[in-house]
This record gives structure tokens, sequence and C-alpha cells, in this order.
């Protein structure tokens, strides 16, 4: 494919392109730097404060304690909620309480377990629930806080791709190109190519400087705590989803930058569908299972919930608002992504054949 | 005017490109017959906005024709011009490359892009004289290089057509100079060039053959020679004292010739400048001024851009001159005394 690597060459000729791995790795270093505090280990005198703290509270409980039990177990005994639990037998402070924690490298073991996010499955609900909760994706974690910064690198990806393609456009230089190689089919599909295979050390580059420097952090401050084979693997996965995610993202660039023909104008249409997809995510209800954001979220982190609030009105007039939680899996993520690229590529390819140019 | 073999470098037949956007439609090149032989320089000539830029795009397959066919070598583009595009080279309206890539990475692009030789980029750039500046980006080049520097790049193919769409626009005389002579040497080696141009001495030099365009159609073709022709032959202007003029007049007439009447001056038609002057001096009338006017190219263009002819294939429509349209020269002088010169003297406004 001769077309491809001319390509390919003259997408790391560009500065746009080199500009965007320079970007990458600030943006691995930032993510670095804002993980250090998470990933350091409690000091000494953290660790004193906190046990001075504790030895008061134990004072104050020594003196206090039965009057509030008996406060809290007078409440629990008002409540018409039969069932209701105050907790009043476990409110005898303890030293883990006031303990400083630092953020393990992936999630403790506590941090995993169903629940701790606030949201219980229930008997019927979807057993995925339980088993996103329990990924390294949830909960706090250097890992996680890794992932967050991923979706960096999917912008830079289609920000370069976008450019890679209007950039000649507006200079005119695609037509002298053109009177060069005028088969259109094959002009678009070395370009996309390209840009889907060339922008991939941006988003590997980034990605691999974010997560091997938290992880150095982490090892550092010896607070990786324990991973498990099943966690590489898990890693490893979200990199491949990753990369894939950034050939995607890339391609879409370009196809959103033939079709629009202005920069601002494909980067701008991409921040509003996004932007538009996370601020009014609970209103699209149901819907929020086409948002491409969820899909996203799914295709990397290997699923992915949302939640659906549900009102009811009883019998009484009184409006009870109810929250179910739906699952979207990584399939469906990745196909969805598939389905985006397929349909702007091919859209794309039509009119970069049919266009005239000046 | 095809040549022995009847092949034709360029042919369009009811070649029809109409623009459409939000305010409108603007026709482009309106049912276009157009033909260049084999070989040797074609001048495509038309004022501003009569559709050359739009012609050369719809050969060059950047533009999609509404309507008619064309064909490069026999080849029906844009149908089949893969095969018959790497024996055209050209550049339409300003050369256009990458802003920001030096003129080497630029031509290697293009080279690797059609598998020629990397050797080739350091060649023709030498060609061209842009060696010293080759690692510049493009972008801080100057008009006259960059026209330069896409001229390398259609040397890269080594093309048998070569097509340069006003190549001299906002060059110096000595930049049009030198795009004249490379545009005649390609003529003269045997490759077919077409020049388009809104200006006419630009072409007439160095053109075998024209083509002139007004409003999207052709509205005269042909050698130079018989363009010229068709306005009829040479004219020699004989300026005389005023009480001279009846007595000249009566004069050149009983000898035959056909005398109009121009302020002070007669124009004698189809006789040359010494014979007049001889059948005057004979009869003791002395002309104060004696300059032998040629029909011209610009002539024939002017005549025929403005006052276009519905259909726009009457070669007659030129006919109708005006005294500014016709130049005069001194005898055996074909041009102007620089392109300067020419250029200002032939430049015209928007035709549309
Ligand atoms: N991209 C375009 N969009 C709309 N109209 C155009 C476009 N390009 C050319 N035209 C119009 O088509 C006509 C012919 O233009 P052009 O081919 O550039 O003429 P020329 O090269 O002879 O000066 C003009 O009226 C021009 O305004
Ligand atoms: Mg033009």
């Amino acid at each position: 494919m001769r077309l491809l690597r001319v390509e390919l060459r003259r997408l790391w000729l560009r500065r746009v392109t080199w500009g965007g791995l320079l970007l990458a790795l600030l943006i691995a270093g930032l993510a670095v730097l804002s993980q250090i505090s998470a990933a350091t280990p409690p000091s000494e005198r953290e660790i004193a404060e906190a046990e001075e703290f504790y030895a008061q509270e134990l004072e104050y409980w020594e003196e206090h304690g039965e009057e509030d039990v008996a406060a809290c177990e007078e409440s629990e005994a008002d409540d018409p909620d039969p069932a209701a639990d105050y907790g009043c037998d476990q409110m005898e402070p303890r030293l883990e309480w006031f303990l400083p924690t630092a953020t393990t490298f992936v999630p403790a073991p506590e941090m995993r377990e169903a629940g701790t996010d606030g949201i219980e499955p229930g008997d019927g609900d979807d057993p995925r629930i339980a088993e996103i909760q329990e990924s390294i994706w949830s909960g706090w974690s250097g890992i996680g806080a890794a992932g967050e910064y991923a979706a960096a690198f999917l912008m830079l990806a289609f920000v370069v791709g976008v450019s890679f393609v209007t950039a000649e456009q507006s200079s005119g230089a695609l037509g002298m190109w053109l009177t060069f190689e005028p088969r259109r089919s094959r002009v678009y599909w070395s370009k996309a190519a390209a840009s889907a295979a060339g922008t991939l050390p941006l988003v590997v580059v980034g990605w691999l400087a974010t997560a091997g420097g938290i992880y150095t952090l982490h090892a550092v401050f010896g607070t990786v705590g324990e991973v498990s084979g099943e966690d590489w693997a898990e890693i490893a996965g979200f990199s491949v989803r990753l990369v894939a995610a950034g050939a995607a993202c890339a391609a879409i660039g370009t196809a959103l930058g033939v079709l629009l023909r202005h920069a601002v104008a494909a980067v701008g249409a991409a921040a509003v569908v996004l932007w538009a997809s996370v601020a009014f995510a609970f209103s699209f209800g149901s819907a929020q299972r086409w948002l491409p954001t969820v899909n996203l979220t799914a295709w990397l982190e290997g699923g992915t919930r949302y939640s659906v609030a549900e009102d009811v009105r009883d019998d009484a007039g009184v409006v009870t608002t109810t929250w179910t939680t739906e699952v979207v899996s990584a399939t469906q993520g990745g196909l969805y992504l598939l389905a985006v690229v397929a349909v702007l590529t091919l859209a794309a390819l039509v009119v970069f054949r049919r266009k005239d140019v000046s | 005017m095809p040549t022995a073999d009847g092949e034709l470098a360029i042919e369009t037949r009811g070649l029809r490109k109409t623009y459409r956007s939000v305010r409108g439609r603007r026709v482009g090149v309106e049912g276009l017959d157009l033909q260049v032989p084999v070989g040797g320089v074609h001048g495509f000539l038309g004022p501003n906005g009569s559709g050359k830029t739009t012609t050369i795009r719809m050969l060059l397959g950047l533009v999609r024709p509404d309507r008619g066919t064309a064909s490069i070598f026999g080849h029906d583009v844009p149908r089949h011009l893969p095969d018959v595009v790497g024996r055209v080279g050209a550049i339409v309206e300003s050369p256009k490359f990458f802003p920001a890539f030096s003129a080497r990475a630029n031509l290697r692009l293009l080279a690797d892009g059609i598998g020629a030789p990397r050797e080739r980029v350091d060649a023709v750039i030498d060609q061209v004289g842009l060696s010293g500046r080759a690692k510049d980006r493009y972008r801080t080049y100057s008009l006259g290089m960059k026209q330069r520097l896409a001229i390398a790049a259609t040397l890269l193919k080594d093309p048998d057509l070569l097509i340069f769409d006003e190549p001299t626009n906002g060059l110096d005389p000595a930049g049009i100079h030198e795009i004249r002579r490379t545009m005649r040497g390609l003529g003269d080696q045997g490759k077919t060039v077409l020049v388009s141009s809104h200006i006419l001495a630009e072409v007439e030099q160095i053109a075998d053959t024209v083509s002139i365009v007004a409003r999207g159609r052709l509205v005269a073709s042909g050698s130079v020679a018989e363009l010229i022709g068709g306005q009829g032959g040479p004219a020699v202007r004989v300026g005389l004292a005023a009480d001279d003029v009846a007595i000249a007049t009566s004069l050149l007439t009983s000898r035959g010739l056909v005398v109009r009447r121009e302020d002070d001056a007669l124009l004698v038609d189809g006789a040359d400048a010494a014979t007049v002057n001889r059948m005057l001096g004979e009869q003791g009338v002395w002309a104060g001024e004696l300059t032998v006017r040629r029909a011209d190219l610009e002539s024939v263009f002017l005549g025929l851009t403005q006052h276009e002819v519905p259909g726009g294939r009457d070669h007659r429509g030129g006919r109708r001159r005006r005294k500014e349209e016709a130049r005069d020269t001194t005898s055996g002088a074909g041009a102007a005394s620089g392109p300067g010169a020419a250029v200002a003297s032939t430049t015209m406004g928007e035709d549309a």
C-alpha cells in the first residue's frame, strides 16, 4: 500500500501530530502528578494525629456512649418502618475510622464489594451489575485514576484525525494530490487508514506513560496493593480496547473532517455531542443505552451501568422515585463504536468521491 | 484541427458545469467543445470568470461535470483518468503544496505517491533552480519560487501533456519571461502544453494554436495565423496634414486601393508601406507619419469576448472592431516592448 505509506509519512511530518504526542506525554505527567498525594502512604505524624483523635473520641464514648446508644435506639423504635436499622450497636469508635488510608494501584478488596458505591444489586437485578461493581474500574485506585485520563488520548487521536484532512482541504494541497492520484476511493481509504493507524502512538504512549507512571508511583510509595493475575489481564484487556478505540476515534475524526470540511466544525460537533450526552444523560432515561459516552465506557471498561429514574405515584398521591440500574455490555459498546465508524466512514467516502475539489 | 493521425491531446464535447450553492446556481462552463492537438503550445484564452479553470478542473477530475464528455489522449475522463494521469502534469490556479513542509518533503510525498524514484526529486528541484532553498518551508517561498516548484512537481512524472492555469499571475517580468520560455521549450520538445490566460499577449507569442472562450463557451479556435487572418491583412496608416487628406484619398483610391478615413489619417488596407509612400510622393503629397497596422490576436480576442455572439461559434463575431482594439506596431516588431507592458495593455475585467 504505497498510498498508505505516503499518508503515514505525511501524518508524522505534521507538527500537529508531534504536538499531539507531546500533549499526550504532558497529560500523562499531569495524571501522575495528580496521583502523588493519593498514592502516598499516611505519614507517622498523620497516624499519630489519627490515634490522638481516636483516643479523644474513645474518651467521649466511655463517658456518653450509653446515652447516645439509648437516644439512637429510641429514634429507631419511633421509625414507622419496622425494618429500620439505625446501626445503634456499631456506634463505638474504631481506630480504622480515623486512620488515613493510601489509595492502592488496584482497588483494595473492601472497595470492590458490591454495594460500596451505594447501589445494592437486588435479587432480580442483572448479575452483571455486581460484576461491574467488583471490577478494578470501580472505586478509588491508581489504575482507576489512570483510566479517567484515557479519554484524553482518544480525544487527541480524534483531533489529529480531523486536522489530517481538514488542513489539506483548506490549503488546497488535496487538489494537487488528486492530480497525482485521482482514484478518490483509494485516496480516502489511505487517509482513513493512516489516521487510524498513525495516531496509535499518541494513545499507546500516552496510556503507557500514564498507567506506567502511576504504577511506578505506587511502587515507590509501597502502595501497589495486591494485584492479581486477573487484574493484570483486565489492565491488558483495557489497554487493547483503548488502542482499538483510539483507531476508531481517529477514523471518526477523519470522516467528520471530510463531511464537515472545517476542523472547527468537526471538533465542535463532536464536543457538542459528547457534552450533551454527559450533561443531559439522565434525561435520556432508558435511551442512555445509546449514548456515545456510555457505549465508549462500556467498551473500555468491559461493561458499564447507568441508572434510570422512575416516578411512581401511589394512591395517596405521594410520588416516589425509584432508580433502576441497567447494564451495557462491552460487546454492545464495541459494536456501537464499529457502527459509528462504519456509517461515518461510508458517508465520508461517498462525499469524498463526489465532491468538487478546488 | 486534429493532427495527421487525428489524435487530440484534449477533447471536450458539450462540457457543462453549474456550481450550486445556497446563494443559487452559477454556470461555470456552458457546453464547451474544446480540441487541443497533440504537440505544441495551445493557448486557452478567455476573460476572468469565463470557465477556464473550471474546464481544467473537470479535465483533471477535480470537478464533476454536469453534462458532456471529455477525454485526454483518447481516454475518457474522469472515468479513465487513472490510466492517463501519469502523462499529465498540471498546475491549477496558484500552486498548492503543504505549506508547512519543505519543498523537498512536498515533492518526496508526491514522488512516493506515484512511485517515482527519490532521486528524481532532487533532480527536478535542481532543474528549476531551487536547490538552495529545497529545505525551506513552502510557506516561505515567493510566488515565483512556488510556480517553479509546481513546475518541478509536474516534471516528476515526465508528462506528455502539461496544463498551466494562468501560470504568470502575479509574477514579475523576469518570472513571466522564464515561465514563457519554459512552456515554449516544452512545446518544442514535442510535448503538449495547454496554457490558460486572460492575458492575450502572454499567449500570443508562444502559442501555436489557441481556443478562445467567453462565458463558458468556445467562441473561436485555430492557429494564431488563422485567427488573425480572419481579421483581414495588414493596413497602412498614413498621417497627413489636414489639407492633404482629400487629395491623398482620391489619389490612392484611383490606384485601386481601399482607403478609410481615420481622423487626420488614412487607413489603407492590403498595401505595403513602401508602395503607399511612393504613390503619394510621386504626386508631391508627403505623409507626416506612416505606420503598418497589423491585426493581432488581441483585437480578435477583444472582439470575440466582448461582443460575444450567442451560440458562440461565429468567428465573424470579431469583425466589429473598434478603434482601440487594434494595436499599432512598427513594421516587423510583433510584440510589445516588455512583458510588463504587454500585461498592462490587455488585462481584462470580470466578464461574468
Ligand atoms: N467553487 C465555485 N463555486 C461557485 N462558483 C464558481 C466556483 N468556481 C468558479 N465559479 C464560477 O464559475 C465561473 C467560471 O470560473 P472559472 O472557471 O474560475 O473562470 P476562469 O478560470 O476562466 O477565470 C465564474 O463565474 C466563477 O465565479
Ligand atoms: Mg481561472
